[in-house]
């Protein structure tokens, strides 16, 4: 899998700083699960974090904070097997842990599935599956919408999205993203506000507005 | 640093954890409190969480360095960067209302194995001494916009207001000092 569209430094360090919504962070997240640079990048914000709370000037803990901690240190666990790749229906880990919907068509060759993201604030989470060759319409973002590509590829003006690709749109962004031949593109997407759509084609993504 | 902990830290914090997981060593937990539970708190109440919250946290996250001790491993991570991950899942558990359990294992999906590469792995103090240096060779004024943005969580409207400065030029600074980074931590692995 060759990725070549990645996530923001500002984005990655956000999520390993834990600022990130968990919408966003479960776009971002399954991006880091197909993709070895950015896992580093995000050990190294971690490390980062260390070094930040070191330099920290320390506020006292109240009194007796130490005996109250003491008296709680029961058994250390032992480790256990981590099953590392926990897939589901062949999508990558992360979105295991979340409910999915059923697929529904929300237009010509375009189907869609809500991702139960229990603490999304002003944001929807959704797989899309779009056959070869659909034309979304063109449109822009009232928010951002941020894609991590598992299957499949699409094209739009700033290139060409495929496996791993993570796509991070924001308001100044307009686009009609064509789905590549071959295979359908599947697609894990955070949406953030609303969609205002150009031209008539908009009717296709009238659904979506509504989800 | 202050000079009340200076010997703490003259000590590897890594050794700390490494002696709970052996022998559930008390005398090393009470070192890593002293300095890592006050740490902590500040943390938290930087991020507009109560004094109460950030004694809780704080509590909770040397807690469970005790209780998952075994699971450190030194090649992959220093102690501060391992107490931190700790912390920031505690937080985030607590800022998404506890509805579902470990929802901060999105966090975990950096814990993926990556291959092993023994010639070139760093141990954790060469890792941290580099983070360190790299945190040393950013001016303060990008230095301090970062620590805004990265640590608290500000939006870049807010820092620009906390610092009185044009919103621009927080963004400029930021990406500066995130370019840095990435440029010094490059090979940071």
């Amino acid at each position: 899998m060759t990725i070549t569209h990645h996530p923001s430094d500002a984005t990655l360090a956000a999520f390993a700083s834990g600022t990130l919504d968990e919408a966003r962070s479960l776009v971002v997240a399954t991006h880091l699960s197909l993709c070895a640079e950015c896992r580093k990048a995000v050990r190294a914000f971690e490390h980062l974090g260390g070094e930040l709370l070191d330099e920290l000037t320390p506020t006292s803990m109240s009194a007796g904070a130490l005996e109250r901690a003491m008296a709680q240190l029961g058994q250390p666990e032992m480790i256990l097997p981590v099953p590392l790749d926990s897939r589901v229906e062949n999508f990558p880990a992360p979105l295991a842990q979340y409910d999915l919907g059923s697929w529904r068509w929300i237009g010509r060759g375009v189907q869609w599935r809500p991702v139960a993201v229990s603490s999304a604030e002003n944001c929807r989470v959704f797989m899309l599956k779009a056959a070869p060759g659909t034309r979304l319409p063109r449109h822009r973002h009232t928010g951002t919408e941020w894609t991590c590509v598992f299957e499949g590829a699409f094209r739009h003006d700033l290139g060409r999205y495929g496996p791993g690709d993570f796509d991070e749109a924001d308001e100044s962004v307009e686009h009609n993203p064509v789905v590549e031949d071959g295979v359908p593109c599947i697609c894990l997407v955070a949406l953030q506000g609303g969609i205002e759509l150009q031209g008539w084609m908009g009717r296709l993504l009238q659904p979506l507005i509504r989800i | 640093m202050h000079d009340d902990e200076k010997a703490v830290t003259e000590q590897n914090p890594a050794d700390w954890i490494i002696a709970i997981a052996a022998r559930r060593d008390r005398t090393a937990f009470a070192a890593l409190f002293a300095f890592y539970a006050p740490r902590i708190k500040t943390m938290l109440m930087r991020t507009g969480a109560s004094a109460d919250v950030g004694e809780d946290i704080a509590q909770e996250s040397l807690l469970t360095v005790w209780r998952k001790a075994a699971y450190f491993d030194p090649k992959r991570a220093s102690a501060a960067a391992w107490i931190y991950t700790i912390a920031r899942n505690l937080r985030i558990d607590l800022l998404r209302n506890h509805k579902r359990a470990k929802l901060y294992a999105l966090q975990e999906t950096v814990e993926i194995e990556e291959p092993e590469r023994p010639d070139t792995a760093l141990s954790s103090a060469e890792r941290a001494e580099r983070v360190r240096a790299a945190l040393s060779q950013i001016p303060e004024d990008q230095v301090r916009v970062l620590q805004l943005s990265f640590f608290e969580g500000r939006a870049h409207g807010e820092i620009a207001e906390k610092l009185d400065l044009p919103l621009g030029t927080v963004k400029s600074r930021l990406r500066l000092a995130m370019s840095r980074l990435r440029h010094l931590l490059g090979d940071l692995s």
